[in-house]
């Protein structure tokens, strides 16, 4: 079985370069989280571009030494969705894969040089799979999962995280061919694996008082009387050293949620800079979906407030979508419907996914509106007039007259052929009014209408009428419905439809004809 | 053409035939600046013949449309006639409706298509036409015919709660302008219907109505008597593009609920 084994070293610093590339061109240290440490947080990462500062200095030292020094905090925010993201390259070219610490991901590549090439393409793809998301990897591959790790590590020395027009670019690959396993793993000092933790220090001690210091003179030895002496760990370090690696690889599905989050330097309590925050975040989630051709169908905006509590909001998707403009202003609309209670102090965006949709363009004419553009302006049109008055207008099942309610709009692709539409008559349209405006109605000796007097222009002498209609109904509710309905034409041409209250005789005009 | 298009894609062998001989082209792609322009589409139709003859085919994409009608008309009428036709025929529409007296239970339009919006001011209602254009809605409608100014009032109980609103102000011109500006950039059509011409030279037709006489089915008094609609007069008042017409008598009829 042939292993690739994707490793983002410098976790820390690449998942900053991620979220903000263009700090791979200037002096850069990540230190240790937490803003009470001040000069004694320790610097945990930095680009070479930071001269003389190294890991474990303090950021007194770091500073003193390289003055022009930005820096930022560790940010669990960032790590996790680098992380994330770091396993979703793998995923994109091999199912079988296990994630052994967030940005150190093995990956089972045997059979993929008949899709992609040989195992030098297969590594370059995983790269360019990791700086489509934005990181910065080593590749390496090898018989086995230790060994493949090394592989990576012998990499690290041509890895450059540069920042090109495409974003950071840079990543090293090493790959060893099953003949020269043996060769390449005998060369390599104890040292080397004890960085990696693949032994302990305490076994590394042992082994170096021993006078060994390279894997090959551990394979060299009789493993019977090493194993006696320093245990099983020696026997499987022995058998790694003759190239036998049976590290096992425990394949994982991958996470069915996409998550980028960010905390911020200062708490904001204003939607301006959110937004930004939010931009950021939404083109790294629809950098990784792209990647695995998927689409949000959900969305969910979790904030951390000022006492550290988070406020959760899901946000209804319209579809499928990974348009960043409309799920951007999908955002700022519920941020501006529902303010939070306090300031903000850390943004996590999450989506579930699903399979990509793609739209059938349609054969006579341009391209509408997506349905998450549709969505976008409904959220817009009810933000500007409220939701309860923005929608799909439907007659409810009712005897009240005129009754009128609003659902989801949610409309069907346009149809491929347009219905043929036939001249029709013009058919007169009631105007309702709602409410119903009240009316003091004189009726002559028949109990006709004769005489209406109302707000405005609705009153007048009554020219023709029909009626009345009697409806009864909904009698086995509260506010059961008894009325008598008539077609007026008033002085002056108007038209109305009135009725009249059976059970008080209040006389209302319901709508206009026009 | 509709329907031979019909027969057409029932009848794949002349379809190909046709293609074959090159009296059909395949459809403009997007860099055909037919495809980019949906101004030069075809116009939306009333569906009402002498009036969409007179406007060159109907609405012009693009353009802001008047009508404007008296109380009981017709006007109403005609936008739904517009609505109806639009959504039928796949657009989606957008009815903008600061009176909120739109009745959803006729069946002529199609309700999946059309977005109703019932602000509560007139600014709101301006800004709502414009969002609308700028999402690429086919139709926009705006609705200006209220009568009366509402007045909230309690059909039953005890306490009446009566709510005195002023009656919107009338949008001054740079508000036509604006929402003509819109609709050229965006493509849509906008169909303002109104009492008295609002929008002026920033609408490329207005349509008049003028109330005829009242039928009615039954004489005065006789049991059973219906009313059964009225005749109205429309005209193309105004039109940019080309000569207004002559007075087209139209039958409104009324189907009772």
């Amino acid at each position: 079985m042939r292993i690739a084994c994707l490793w983002i070293p410098d976790l820390p610093l690449v998942a900053t370069l991620r979220a903000e590339p263009h700090l791979a061109r200037v002096p850069l240290a990540v230190v240790q989280a937490g803003s009470s440490l001040g000069g004694r947080a320790h610097v945990l990462a930095c680009t070479p571009s930071a001269e003389g500062v190294a890991r474990g200095q303090t950021l007194a030292e770091a500073r003193a030494l390289c003055p022009a020094l930005q820096v930022r905090q560790d940010s669990p925010e960032r790590i996790r969705a680098a992380g994330q993201a770091a396993l979703e390259a793998a995923g994109t070219l091999s199912p079988r894969l296990q994630e052994k610490e967030p940005g150190l991901i093995y990956l089972d590549v045997t059979g993929l040089e008949e899709l992609i090439g040989d195992e030098r393409a297969v590594a370059r793809a995983l790269i360019q799979a990791a700086e489509r998301v934005g990181l910065c990897a080593v590749v390496g591959l090898a018989q086995g999962p230790r060994a493949a790790l090394l592989a990576a590590r012998a990499a690290l020395p041509d890895l450059t995280c540069e920042l090109t027009a495409t974003g950071l670019t840079g990543g090293a690959f090493r790959v060893v061919p099953q003949s020269e396993e043996r060769a390449f793993l005998e060369g390599l000092p104890l040292l080397a694996l004890a960085d990696l933790l693949l032994i302990d220090d305490e076994l590394l001690h042992s082994l170096r008082r021993f006078g060994l210091h390279t894997l090959g003179e551990v394979a060299r030895l009789d493993i019977g009387p090493l194993a006696a002496r320093l245990g099983s760990e020696v026997a499987a370090l022995h058998r790694l050293a003759r190239g036998e690696d049976q590290g096992a690889l425990v394949p994982q599905l991958l996470p069915e949620r996409f998550e980028e989050g960010e905390e911020m330097e200062w708490e904001l309590s204003t939607l301006e800079p959110l937004i930004f925050v939010w931009k950021a975040l939404l083109d790294r989630l629809a950098q990784r979906l792209s990647l695995r051709g998927l689409m949000a169908r959900e969305l969910s905006l979790q904030l951390q407030l000022e006492g550290g509590a988070w406020d959760e909001r899901h946000i209804e998707l319209a579809g499928p979508t990974r348009e960043v403009p409309s799920l951007l202003q999908l955002l700022r609309l519920h941020f501006e419907g529902r303010p939070p209670l306090s300031s903000v102090r850390a943004v996590r965006l999450v989506v579930v996914p699903t399979r990509e949709v793609l739209e059938q363009l349609p054969l006579f004419g341009p391209r509408g509106a997506s349905a998450t553009q549709l969505a976008t302006v409904v959220a817009r049109l009810a933000a500007l007039v409220g939701p309860e008055r923005v929608g799909r207008a439907v007659a409810p099942d009712t005897y009240r007259p005129f009754d009128a309610r609003v659902e989801r709009f949610a409309p069907p692709p346009a149809p491929l052929l347009p219905e043929l539409f036939a001249a029709a008559p013009l058919s007169f349209s009631a105007r309702a009014l709602r409410p119903p405006r009240h009316a003091d109605v004189r009726c002559d000796g028949a109990g006709r209408p004769a005489l209406v007097i109302s707000e405005g222009a609705l009153g007048g002498r009554v020219l023709g009428s029909s009626g009345p209609w009697r409806t009864q109904a909904e009698w086995w509710t509260d506010s059961p419905l008894s009325l008598d309905a008539y077609d007026l034409e008033l002085q002056g041409g108007l038209l109305i439809r009135a009725s009249r209250e059976l059970s008080t005789g209040a006389w209302w005009i319901e709508a206009i004809y026009d | 053409m509709g329907a031979a298009l019909g027969k057409l894609l029932h009848d794949p062998q002349a379809l190909e035939e046709l293609l074959r001989s090159g009296r059909v082209r395949r459809a403009p792609g997007p860099g055909s600046p037919d495809f980019a322009d949906p101004r030069k589409r075809s116009p939306l139709p009333f569906g009402v013949p002498s009036l969409d003859a007179a406007l060159g085919g109907g609405l012009a994409r693009g353009s802001l449309h008047e009508i404007v009608a008296p109380p009981s008309a017709g006007g109403t009428a005609l936008l739904r006639a517009a609505l109806a036709a639009a959504t039928r025929a796949g657009e989606l529409c957008a009815l903008i409706d600061p009176a909120d007296s739109f009745d959803p239970a006729a069946t002529d339009i199609d309700l999946r298509r059309l977005l109703w919006v019932r602000p509560a001011q007139a600014v709101q209602a301006l800004r709502a036409v414009e969002i609308a254009l700028e999402a690429r809605f086919a139709l926009v409608v705006l609705d200006l015919g209220e009568l009366a100014a509402p007045k909230a009032r309690a059909r039953t109980g005890q306490i009446e709660l009566v709510t005195f609103q002023q009656r919107a102000p009338r949008a001054g011109a740079s508000a036509w302008a604006r929402l003509a500006r819109r609709a050229e950039r965006h493509g849509g059509a906008v169909l303002v219907l109104t009492r008295s011409a609002q929008a002026g030279t920033f609408a490329a037709a207005t349509v008049e109505l003028e109330r005829g006489a009242t039928r009615w089915e039954g004489g005065p008094g006789a049991p059973g008597r219906l009313l059964r609609g009225a005749m109205t007069v429309g005209a193309v008042a105004r039109a940019k593009r080309f000569a207004p017409s002559g007075p087209l008598p139209l039958q409104l009829s009324l189907e009772q609920r």
